[in-house]
């Protein structure tokens, strides 16, 4: 134990490898090893640990508290429950254990001993032995220790200065050092680059990424240019842009002295109804010699819509970032009630404290200008484009929450994720000046991204059943923010991102050349660690934790991935066909108009336009245009667009989610932003964590249901009419693996598993294993019991998907679309529905 | 909970009313309109509804002797109202022969349940005179001298709610009478007090005698009665009305004994006297001739519970209308409703209530009175029985609760509500069980699998408390109860309900006895009952499902639907494997899952 008075207490120079010679016995060598039962990271140390501490748990714990054994190594805060599971010494390093909090995710360190609580910080001295110690955390967590009789007051003291001398204080330079105290090791290093990514999902880091998207939309006539592959054109721009097919990259090249950091306007989605969303920085350099140099600028603004426009103004009604950081700091500091100051907003004029935040005035005016931007792609065959002075910050918000209220595909975990590569970390959103993790740039400093997250938890508090991603997925994300770890965040753009996981010195890699960067090979052993993605949830979740991130069922069967862009059936669009070809309107304050000098080389001093063009702006589209935005009006009432939607969705899954904003629909995120709060020990279920909502119990057994009957349907035992039309979709399939159909899939198996090195089975039916088909395989064990349940069909076809289309096709009539759950629900929903 | 037929339906009312197809409607209007055995027409009459969420509408309007019925003639847009006369607190006209102005000459109605409902009439010819005095008159029946729609009413169910509530029974529930409690019939004939129930708990020590000489010092005599007990500390709530103190401080030694006998049944430390009036207001009612218990209650603790009284309730929730009707306040939403002050008392009496249950779960006696006993009193009693004793957080528990608190225990409805009576501004209405509904679904909110009764339920709870349709909250004690013959000439709402439970079932219960529930009372975790009190917004109207509730059902309609799949599979296939033999029904179709998990699923299939 290290020497030192319990009341007088200066900084000390603690060197980590001291302490670890005396704290840690096992070598360097482990992946991760055990010490005293905390599962370290390779090269941590544990600095100081007390025992026989007891924990406060939260609502989503299941409350009250836990004995174990608090840690803080220097790199975090631990806590190991008395009987948890001895760590387990191969697997794989995981950064924070459930009960862990990262040191750089502490804000102020507070202890409380009899009647009193002190701030402490680096350089204070502590006159009395503290009974609790509360870090407050930046993710507006705050976590609470309670140190029992039983607890060494040596071990109190120790560990209370340990933490508050080591817990990253706000200042440049620090990051790095918790950095390399997370990832610097050697071993940490090369675990790391040996990391396989995720492929459920689209990183938008390549021009086939771009391409799948397309793909994925139906978009046609729109191409993936890396003619900014070297930044040269724009340096916060992604490698890869879309743009029209018809604009040659040559042609492209002249328009980027026209926009704001020549962010011009790129493709960012297109609505299944054929319009497309792009976005753009504010006009510059209104100076246009060309007329070509005009042409070209408005094929790439009008995209492949040759007729119609809108420019949708974000400047306007939209906060600005420092109203969005003056906000937020004003929620938290409402928000945490902080026992150390003791200063904490009477809970009778909660309320109206909350108001005065504005931080539900600017989600709401977020999802508003998203509801009207969905509501105009709605109408089909226009192009949107949002307009920001920098395209960095709102044009992030705006474009992705139109995707989530548009795109079911956006509500599911890897959709989400690509959304968000997608539109903030490809697309160049600040996160490094943003979240400011090095404090050296408080003026910048405005959590966007977080607000962003408020309005799709807004949606997923209205549309629960709408989403396959879960609260738990968003507050996890909002945590990940405030962990200077990831390289999802560490940098403003993609170029920034390329530079530090690049060598110094080279600043050009060859475009096939490039991916390989993201892993650089141990051998260049820069300094700074490599930095894995945020996306990478098994770094900091458990198994357990991340099962949370979706719900178990699904609530929309899958779409099919391809949008053809088509999807103008519906009567109630008004396809505006009368349009003049090359309309643009403005879009500003729920209201269209053209101003002449909306589009700047279209405006009178500019005479090279006038000469081609001659026809004066019209506003005839008006009408047309406002009809779109006032169904959205119409639609908050029942009798209105979204009559048909009832609680089992609409008929048309692309009908957006448009969210109520009346001020009683709006509601706070408690289970984010209060769930610190010392004084409430509110929860929303009171049944604790090992026993599940009966909502969960009932999706679980959806999912048990699902699979035995996919399963049971690709059980092609007895009627050979089910195999008929398979084989005839299969027929690759069929060709190699004749007569494989005669036999139940649990059999064949039971006999090619153990051979089969193919990977275990999931209940996620993303698996394209090809297994070897025997086709002869008799059945061994015809009685094999049901543990099959989950693993299906998968190897009877080539691709599981298609496999799981076909059975889904046969005997459910229609799996997605509405009419089934509707019409099923009148049978089964609980009689007081019908009774109304 | 949104009726899907109907955009201005009167959501748990209207159960009779059956979906008119639009066909129906260009037929004879009105002419669909389901009536209730024993409800009759009255007048029916051309008319535009100022709705004021979508302009003026035109249509007709029926009344009978328990209804206004509007329906609108334009079949785009369909608006049907379904008022019972009950929920009508005022009817005035509105505008004069000669007012200018498109459909300003009219009906205005307020209503007890947070709408108005505006009317215009042709101004030819007095064409409101008829409807007018008609309304008014089946609007207030007692009033004019007529009987009150529940009288009248012939229809029938096939339980009898009047049954749900036996005192000697709930006593016997909660293991009374022993040898600290006894029951006692000195009420019989409402002689010790005239707004009590007839049977009453006392403690076991305490003679015939020393319950009149206390009943002499307690307001209205009403005097400590035990409400509850808990089963193992035997710590009871008492409930009584405020001694007798006046100006010149008077005691009473027989109500200081009789305190200290309720203490001394378990044991108490100290009795802990919840009084839930500011003390300020417990002052002033000196000057009244009442007061409070004072120092020389020696063995007793007094804990001011700072609940405001019926008129600030009242004030409170009329402030609350504005806000939300017709149209919700958009700009400052957060600050007009903190200015109500609706959720601080809601918090208030939910935190009162709180510190009861706390004190009776650690094993001390307590006493709970305000003024008179029977609002602020009623409110903390149930409430506090509802944090402690699950079986009052079932569906027929829960009936009993309110039979027993608020019913028999002489909450004055009739004066609080003003069932069927013109004064609409008599100082006597107050929202003080429309609180305690309030609270109670704030428990509901914060735990979602503590109640076998769903929010249906509360919401037909306040419907029913206006619509007269029931005779359960009519009058104001049992006395008049008895006097007018409740039990044997109206049906009790619980017949209602109790005839399709399944309707108020909470499909999320999971029962768990013994546990204390203590809701969070702070305004950080309160709501606002947007699905109550805005109801009436067709904006919120789409919500009103509960989301979780809606994936619940979405989830039970794939389960259906799988294990429909999975049976038909199974019968086109000749020889099924073994596997799947056992699947035709729910229990064993979860077979393959852990068993113990589904045991508490409660399906309502």
């Amino acid at each position: 134990m290290l020497t030192g008075s319990k009341t007088t207490f200066k900084v000390r120079q603690m060197l980590p490898d001291i302490k670890e010679r005396m704290l840690s016995q096992s070598g360097v060598s482990a992946r991760s090893r055990d010490v005293f039962g905390l599962r370290c990271l390779p090269g941590e140390c544990v600095l100081q640990r007390a025992v026989m501490v007891r924990k406060k748990l939260t609502a989503r714990e299941g409350r009250g508290w836990v004995s174990g054994t608090l840690f803080c190594t220097h790199f975090r805060v631990a806590f190991v429950p008395q009987d948890s599971p001895k760590p387990d010494d191969n697997a794989d390093p995981v950064l924070l254990g459930d009960h862990d909090v990262a040191l750089a995710s502490i804000e102020k360190v507070v202890v409380v001993g009899p009647n009193r609580t002190k701030l402490v910080t680096p350089n204070s001295s502590l006159k009395f032995t503290p009974e609790e110690l509360v870090l407050y955390c930046r993710d507006l967590r705050v976590i609470c220790f309670l140190f029992d009789r039983l607890t060494p007051d040596a071990q109190v003291i120790e560990i209370t200065y340990t933490i508050a001398k080591t817990y990253q204080p706000p200042k440049p330079g620090s990051v790095l050092s918790f950095q390399n105290a997370a990832l610097g090791s050697v071993e940490m290093k090369q675990f790391l680059s040996n990391r396989r990514r995720n492929t459920h999902m689209i990183w938008f880091e390549s021009a086939s990424d771009w391409e799948q998207e397309l793909e994925r939309c139906g978009a046609t006539g729109w191409r993936v240019s890396s003619v900014n592959d070297r930044f040269e054109m724009s340096t916060s721009l992604p490698r890869c842009i879309v743009v029209p097919q018809k604009v040659l990259d040559t042609e492209l090249k002249k328009s980027f002295a026209h926009f704001n950091e020549g962010r011009i306007p790129r493709w960012c989605w297109r609505h299944p109804r054929g319009s497309d969303l792009l976005r753009m920085a504010s006009f510059q350099n209104n100076i246009y010699h060309e007329k070509d140099d005009i042409r070209n600028l408005e094929m790439i603004l009008f995209g492949c819509q040759s007729s119609l426009c809108v420019v949708v103004e974000l400047g306007e009604e939209l906060p600005s970032p420092a109203d969005i950081q003056l906000a937020h700091s004003r929620l938290r500091a409402l928000c945490l009630g902080d026992i150390s100051t003791s200063v904490s907003v009477p809970d009778d004029k909660w309320l109206s404290t909350l108001e005065s935040t504005h931080w539900l005035d600017y989600t709401r005016s977020c999802l508003r200008k998203a509801s009207e931007v969905a509501c105009l792609l709605r109408g089909g065959h226009l192009t949107v484009a949002l307009q920001e002075a920098d395209d960095r910050d709102m044009g992030c918000v705006v474009s992705s929450l139109v995707q989530v209220m548009c795109d079911p595909h956006c509500r599911t975990q890897h959709g989400f994720q690509s959304l968000v590569q997608k539109e903030w970390v490809m697309a160049g959103h600040r996160f490094n000046s943003r979240i400011n993790y090095h404090r050296d740039n408080d003026k910048e400093e405005a959590p966007v991204f977080l607000l962003f997250l408020d309005c799709v938890w807004q949606l997923l508090s209205q549309y629960p059943s709408r989403f396959q991603l879960t609260d738990d997925f968003l507050l996890a994300l909002h945590d990940s923010i405030h962990l200077p770890l990831f390289s999802s965040f560490l940098a403003n753009c993609q170029r920034e991102r390329c530079k530090r996981s690049q060598n110094p010195g080279q600043s050009y890699t060859p475009v096939n050349g490039w991916r390989d960067v993201l892993h650089p090979d141990s051998s260049s052993d820069s300094s700074d660690p490599p930095l894995p993605s945020v996306w990478d949830w098994s770094l900091q979740y458990s198994k357990h934790r991340r099962d949370r991130f979706t719900q178990p069922v699904p609530p929309i069967p899958p779409l099919q991935p391809l949008l053809n862009g088509n999807l103008n059936t519906n009567p109630d669009t008004h396809r505006l066909t009368d349009t003049i070809p090359g309309s643009v309107f403005l879009l500003s304050r729920g209201t269209f108009s053209c101003p002449s000098n909306l589009l700047p080389w279209r405006s009178g001093s500019s005479g090279v336009y006038k000469k081609s063009h001659r026809r004066a702006p019209s506003s005839e589209n008006v009408p047309g245009l406002e009809r779109l935005l006032k169904a959205w009006a119409l639609a908050e009432f029942p009798q209105g667009l979204t009559s048909t939607s009832g609680p089992q969705g609409p008929l048309d899954p692309y009908e957006p989610l448009l969210p109520l904003l009346m001020g009683p629909c709006m509601g706070l995120w408690r289970e984010c932003y209060l769930r610190g709060a010392l004084h409430a020990q509110a929860f929303s279920h009171p049944i604790s964590a090992n026993h599940p909502h009966p909502v969960e119990r009932l999706a679980r057994e959806v999912q048990q249901l699902k699979d035995k009957l996919a399963q049971v349907s690709t059980d092609p035992n007895p009627p050979a009419k089910t195999a008929e039309p398979r084989r005839t979709d299969t027929n690759l399939n069929q060709n190699t693996n004749n007569g494989t159909f005669l036999f139940p899939a649990s059999r064949s198996q039971s006999t090619t598993m153990p051979r089969a090195t193919a990977p275990p089975p999931t209940s996620t039916n993303h698996q394209t294993s090809r297994g070897p088909l025997s086709a002869s395989a008799p059945s061994s064990r015809p009685g094999h019991k049901d543990n099959g349940g989950s693993n299906k069909h998968t190897f009877l076809f080539g691709h599981s998907s298609v496999a799981e289309a076909r059975p889904d096709q046969r005997h459910y009539p229609a799996p997605n679309n509405a009419k089934l759950p509707k019409s099923n629900g009148i049978q089964t929903a609980p009689p007081h529905d019908r009774a109304l | 909970m949104a009726s899907p037929v109907s955009v201005y339906n009167s959501n748990a009312l209207d159960t009779h009313i059956s979906s008119s197809s639009r066909e129906s409607l260009k037929m004879e209007l009105l002419a669909d309109v389901s009536l209730l055995p024993g409800e009759e027409r009255i007048i029916d009459k051309e008319t535009i509804y100022i709705c004021p969420f979508n302009g003026a509408v035109k249509g007709k309007v029926l009344i009978t002797n328990y209804r206004l019925y509007f329906k609108s003639v334009d079949a785009d847009v369909v608006v049907m109202l379904d008022v019972p006369l009950g929920a009508i607190s005022r009817v005035e006209k509105m505008g004069g022969a000669s007012s200018r102005g498109e459909n300003s000459y009219g009906l205005d109605i307020t209503c007890k349940d947070m709408r108005n409902l505006r009317f215009a009439l042709k101004q030819e010819g007095h064409s409101r005179r008829d409807i007018f005095e008609l309304l008014f008159k089946y609007a207030f029946p007692l009033s004019h001298g007529l009987p009150l729609f529940a009288y009248v009413t012939q229809e029938k169910y096939g339980e009898n709610g009047w049954d749900i509530y036996k005192p000697i029974e709930e006593f016997r529930r909660q293991g009374l009478p022993n040898n600290k409690w006894r029951i006692t019939f000195i009420n019989k004939n409402y002689e010790l007090c005239d707004t009590y129930p007839t049977v009453l708990a006392v403690p076991f020590k305490s003679k015939e005698e020393d319950l009149r000489r206390v009943a002499a010092f307690r307001s209205k005599g009403r005097i400590p009665v035990l409400s509850w007990i808990h089963r193992e500390n035997q710590a009871v709530i008492v409930r009584c009305s405020q001694p007798l103190v006046g100006m010149s401080g008077k005691r009473n030694k027989d109500d200081e004994r009789y305190l200290d006998v309720i203490r001394e049944a378990n044991d108490s430390t100290k009795l802990t006297i919840y009084d839930a009036r500011p003390s300020v207001n417990a002052v002033a009612n000196k000057a009244t001739g009442g007061g409070y218990e004072g120092d020389e209650y020696q063995s007793a603790e007094l804990v001011f519970l700072d609940i405001q009284n019926i008129h600030v309730m009242r004030e409170s929730l009329k402030k609350l209308k504005d806000i939300v009707y017709p149209n919700v306040e958009e700009s400052h939403w957060l600050s007009s409703l903190e200015s109500t002050h609706w959720l601080e008392h809601v918090k208030l009496v939910l935190s009162g209530a709180i510190q009861v249950a706390d004190k009776v779960s650690s094993g001390n006696s307590v006493l709970v009175h305000c003024s008179d006993g029977w609002d602020r009193t009623a409110q903390l009693t149930s409430l506090a029985m509802l944090m402690l004793d699950s079986h009052y957080r079932t569906l027929r528990g829960f009936q009993v609760l309110i039979e027993k608190e608020w019913i028999s225990f002489g909450h004055k409805f009739a004066s609080r509500i003003g069932h069927g009576d013109k004064n609409h501004a008599d100082q006597d209405r107050s929202p003080v069980f429309v609180q305690f509904i309030d609270c109670v679904w704030q428990m509901t909110k914060q735990f979602p699998t503590a109640f076998e009764f769903n929010e249906r339920l509360l919401l037909t709870i306040l419907d029913h408390l206006y619509s007269c349709c029931f005779g359960t909250f009519l009058y104001n004690c049992e006395s008049a109860r008895d006097q007018h013959e409740v039990r044997l000439k109206t049906v009790s709402l619980w017949s209602l309900v109790n005839s399709k439970m399944e309707m108020y079932l909470n499909p999320f219960y999971t029962p768990e006895s013994g546990r204390v529930l203590y809701p969070v009372a702070s305004m950080r975790h309160l709501e606002l009952w947007v699905t109550y009190y805005i109801r009436w917004n067709p904006r919120i109207r789409q919500q009103q499902q509960s989301p979780v509730e809606q994936r619940y059902k979405e989830l039970l309609a794939l389960r259906d639907e799988y294990l429909k799949k999975l049976e038909e599979l199974q019968l086109s296939d000749s020889s099924p494997s073994s596997r799947l033999a056992n699947t035709p029904n729910t229990s064993s179709s979860t077979s393959s899952t852990p068993p113990q998990q589904y045991t508490h699923l409660q399906t309502p299939l």
